[in-house]
């Protein structure tokens, strides 16, 4: 492998990983964010994702289905929790909302055990993206190159979403000033559930792009949860291109980190976040500390 | 102050009536308390929300365990000295971490509890890596006085630091320096412009917070006899701090009792039921739904009605 | 504190008792066992091997002409809640015996207790060398293979491959390393060269980088001491990245687990097992069919090798003839018995089990939804256990 392939080989490696940091990330900017709640959750919808994905491939045959199928049953899910319980909860301070999907977290991840099983479940790679290409003579999945166009595309859906839509006009008003909306007339309520139905919706939707690569299992819910607050913390609370960019960096971080210096594998995101922080408390593009 | 002294007295006579593993539970739920009072400290009193307590306990944790293990020094002694390594480790953890606030604050706390997690996991002539330190004795002495060693001398050794732990950060919470504590917690630029250097006294607050985490830590591995990198890993971090909020924060009591409840309910749950983690869930959402103060809360005003 | 909170077994019914009557001179054995977390699989299958064993004493009549009874309790792997539990059987509940520990770590933070508890610990999946090597303990047993006997199974076959160069990629734990460490000095002494080694984190979920560290290596074989989520994404990545077709991968264990998960991607993985359910001998027919009878499939290998650990046990009770722990010691202590995988022996000097060695490779068999194990080669007992004490060989 001369340095070029592998120059190539890494980027591509760490673009793929990012695509996946970012669609956990960019959902709980959207909850953590906007609505400044703190969804312990997240990484479990993150799970829900994958072992729906798994049930919808099998159904259906089809991995586009579970794709489809997947993020729109979490972020039901995700909109009839806040509907239910979250709803309640505004006018108390964060440590309830912490406390409340801490719960979830325990109920919801029980309920995949009972549903699913112990076992790990593989979600096979569709054909169409089974196969490989050379770069440069290198091997290289589809599959990653799929996750990396995925990442953009959902990137730039939520960016036009928000800036062009009304829904995503409203997002971004209620996240300035709820009680002004509510007395335009809009039902502040149904917002929220939106977008707290959304922000499940993309965990669950990383969840499903990333179980052909890990299946769906127990353990992926994880550390997946301290992930996604560190690329959404880097970037800058509720900022969208801030995520993507801490997604890229962290993953960068990762992929040659790991490369380079492994036994500093298991510290590295931290050393990175603590570097930000400390330098910009508000995170790369956030507004303040 | 009566009501301190009854409750002083009843656990003081618990070895008396209670079964042999009833008291080990004990032990253990006035360890997790000690820690959890702790972190009201930051929590309660100051809203310095910490996701990184993990790491005070962890440092107590392998700093008592390493002591015990390759030096000969009294157990107390031992136990002290891991408090206060806490402590002063805590002045350069803060010093960094009170630069932000708010959830960057969090979110720091959490970077430097992993970044010891990492090194716990790394230097293992240390720690002993992720095998953590096995066979921990709990040494005799000072003066020849062995009663620590006992399981019953070894729970009034945790009952005396709790309950000595306790009067402390009562009366700290209610001096003049608490009073400062209090007005960071409504309003810091407030407290800034009325002349005091609030980020000095968030630094000293962390570290005594710090040093107390890190005496429960190094009561804990005496009496496990083990100490690994499960005690300093995020999760155990937002256990505690679910511990504070569910027993009541800013009350000092409430969080010993929300990390006694914790513990015990989690276990008494296992015994029944496999799928206990769904009932721990649900019992957590019902409080938050019925109980917004918290276990005190819900003591106090059964008391006041 | 009721007597009924306890977790019972439904073997109680079975062998038609009351729990009352069955609580009063039953053999208790405790089962701290991690249920829930990453390792409930792991957990599943050892637990499902001792509830159908005491159901098979059971049925017969129990033990000393005293029913079996299963004390569970979930550890969820986290040593601290382990001791805790453990503790409690034996406070409370009077448990002399333990097995079903899943985790080495837990096991680690269990042994040096045993004493102070006047507890026999029978180990049925822990690896890790030390347990019986710096860190063994008098109560503590070994009928199960130990990490570095499946390494070394797997590096006597290479000794007679073509291939020359080798790879490894580690969980960066103490099994890792431990094995790993086994793996490089058996690799040098077959005249093999061993080019290095990468450690990952447990819990990684992208092994991309990894996979381009031994795709640089050069090497002929890589070996992974990889298990649970990080085995089965490795596995898969592997795949993605067509690393096979360049690289012979080579494990420590091969478990049904980690294949089911991994399917296709885990084909041709050539590696050591502790219990392949395809050994020929009258003992593992009998087990083998009856197990199917109850689950309709073919006994795993973490299952396997538990339902040795109980065998190991039964034996050392009816030798004892009591569960108290210095008789059950010295019971166990040189016991001979004809367990699933032919003739053991508990050596005395170690407290490790001497058992023959199996090397499977991965195959897809037509019928079958998954692929499976298959024996390739199998090594006897004086080969694969490693001398008293110690965690490497000399020969």
């Amino acid at each position: 492998m001369d340095l070029l392939s592998f120059l190539l080989v890494q980027c591509l490696n760490a673009l793929s990983q990012a695509a996946l940091l970012f669609f956990l990330g960019v959902g709980l900017t959207l909850i953590f964010g906007i609505m400044r709640i703190v969804n312990f959750a997240h990484g479990t919808f993150y799970m829900l994702g994958a072992f729906l994905g798994y049930s919808a491939v099998r159904l259906t045959g089809s991995f586009w289905a579970g794709l489809v199928l997947g993020p729109l049953v979490a972020g039901g899910i995700g909109a009839a929790f806040e509907m239910g319980l979250l709803r309640r909860l505004y006018k108390r301070d964060d440590s309830a909302f912490l406390m409340v999907t801490f719960g979830l977290t325990l109920v919801l991840g029980e309920i995949i055990r009972l549903v699913w099983g112990v076992d790990a479940l593989q979600v096979q790679v569709p054909d169409s993206l089974s196969g490989i290409v050379f770069l440069l003579d290198e091997p290289f999945p589809v599959y990653r190159l799929f996750l990396v166009a995925a990442g953009a595309i959902v990137a730039v859906g939520i960016w036009q979403f928000l800036e062009r839509t009304r829904l995503g006009l409203l997002i971004r008003a209620t996240s300035q000033n709820a009680e002004m909306v509510h007395a335009l007339g809009v039902d502040v309520n149904l917002v929220r559930s939106g977008i707290f139905g959304i922000g499940c919706g993309l965990a669950a939707l990383g969840g499903v792009l990333a179980a052909p690569l890990l299946s769906a299992s127990l353990g992926m819910a994880g550390n997946a949860i301290i992930d996604a607050f560190v690329i959404v913390i880097i970037g800058g609370m509720g900022s969208f291109p801030g995520s993507l960019l801490a997604a890229i960096l962290v993953a960068f971080v990762q992929v040659f980190g790991t490369y380079y210096f492994p036994d500093f594998a298991m510290a590295a995101m931290y050393l990175l976040m603590l570097l930000v922080l400390v330098v910009r408390p508000g995170g790369l593009l956030g507004k303040e500390a | 102050m009566r009501i301190f002294v009854c409750v002083a007295l009843l656990l003081a006579m618990a070895p008396l009536g209670l079964p042999l593993f009833a008291m080990t539970l004990l032990t253990e739920a006035l360890i997790l308390g000690l820690l959890a009072m702790s972190l009201d400290l930051m929590v309660g009193y100051t809203r310095l929300i910490s996701f990184g307590h993990a790491a005070a306990y962890g440092l107590g944790a392998y700093a008592s365990g390493y002591l015990l293990l390759h030096t000969s020094l009294p157990l107390p002694f031992a136990v002290l000295a891991a408090s206060v390594l806490a402590g002063v480790v805590a002045i350069g953890v803060a010093w960094v971490c009170t630069l932000a606030k708010g959830v960057s604050f969090s979110m720091l706390t959490l970077a430097f509890a992993q970044l010891l997690y990492a090194v716990a996991f790394k230097w293992t002539s240390v720690t002993g890596a992720s095998d953590g330190l096995a066979g921990i004795p709990r040494t005799a002495g000072p003066f020849g006085v062995t009663v620590f060693q006992t399981k019953n001398g070894y729970y009034y050794l945790v009952l005396v630091c709790l309950l000595g732990a306790y009067l402390f950060c009562r009366s700290l919470v209610g001096s003049p320096f608490g009073a400062v504590l209090r007005g960071i917690r409504e309003n810091e630029a407030k407290t800034l412009s009325l002349g005091y250097n609030t980020r000095l006294y968030k630094i000293a607050v962390v570290a005594v917070s710090f040093a107390l985490g890190g005496l429960a830590g190094a009561l804990y591995s005496p009496f496990a006899g083990f100490a690994n990198t499960e005690l300093v890993f995020w999760l155990f971090s937002g256990q505690v701090l679910i511990m504070v909020i569910v027993g009541g924060q800013g009350t000092l009591i409430g969080p010993i009792l929300g990390a006694a409840f914790f513990m015990l309910l989690e276990h008494v749950l296992s015994q029944y039921t496999e799928s206990w983690a769904l009932f721990f869930g649900l019992i957590f959402i019902g409080f938050v739904m019925f109980a917004p103060q918290g276990i005190w809360g819900l003591l106090t005003r059964r008391a006041r009605a | 504190m009721s007597v009924s909170r306890r977790v019972l077994l439904q073997t109680a019914a079975v062998a038609g008792m009351t729990r009352r009557a069955f609580a009063a001179d039953s053999i208790k054995i405790g089962i701290p066992v991690a249920l829930t977390g990453p390792l409930g699989g792991i957990g599943a299958q050892m637990r499902r091997a001792c509830e159908f064993w005491a159901k098979q004493v059971n049925a017969k009549g129990g033990l000393l002409g005293r029913p079996i009874e299963l004390i569970v309790e979930d550890t969820a792997a986290n040593p601290a809640t382990t001791v805790r539990k453990v503790q409690e059987m034996v406070e409370r509940s009077g448990v002399r015996l333990i097995t079903c520990i899943v985790a080495s770590n837990e096991a680690l933070a269990v042994v040096p207790k045993l004493a102070e508890w006047d507890t026999i610990f029978v180990s049925g999946d822990n690896g890790d060398g030390r347990l019986t090597g710096e860190s063994l303990v008098p109560n503590f047993f070994r009928p199960n293979v130990s990490g570095p006997m499946g390494t070394r199974a797997v590096t006597l076959w290479l000794r007679d491959s073509p291939m020359k160069k080798f790879y490894g990629i580690g969980m960066d734990y103490a099994w890792g390393h431990n094995s790993m460490e086994v793996f490089e000095s058996e690799a040098k002494r077959a005249g093999k060269e061993f080019l290095g080694a990468v450690f990952s984190p447990t819990g990684t979920k992208d092994f991309s980088t990894y996979i381009t560290k031994i795709r640089q290596s050069g090497a002929d074989g890589c070996y992974l001491v990889l298990a649970g989520d990080d085995n089965v994404a490795f596995l898969t990545q592997a795949k993605q990245y067509r690393l096979g077709e360049k690289v012979q991968l080579l494990t420590e264990q091969v478990d049904e687990m980690g294949i089911n998960a991994s399917g296709d991607a885990s084909v041709g993985l050539i590696g050591g097992s502790r219990y392949p359910a395809a050994l020929d001998n009258p003992q593992n027919k009998a087990f083998v069919a009856a197990w199917q009878a109850e689950y309709g499939r073919l006994p795993q290998m973490f299952e396997g090798d538990q339902y040795q650990s109980c065998i190991v046990m039964q034996a050392g009770i009816e030798k004892a003839g009591s569960v108290e722990a210095a008789k059950l010691r010295a019971a166990l202590e040189g016991l001979v018995v004809t367990s699933v995988k032919g003739p053991i022996t508990m050596r005395a000097c170690d407290h490790q089990a001497e058992q023959p060695g199996f090397v499977v490779k991965v195959v897809k068999k037509d019928g079958m939804e998954h692929p499976v194990p298959e024996v390739i080669a199998t090594y006897k007992a004086d080969r694969v256990t490693p001398p008293c004490n110690q965690m490497v060989y000399t020969d």
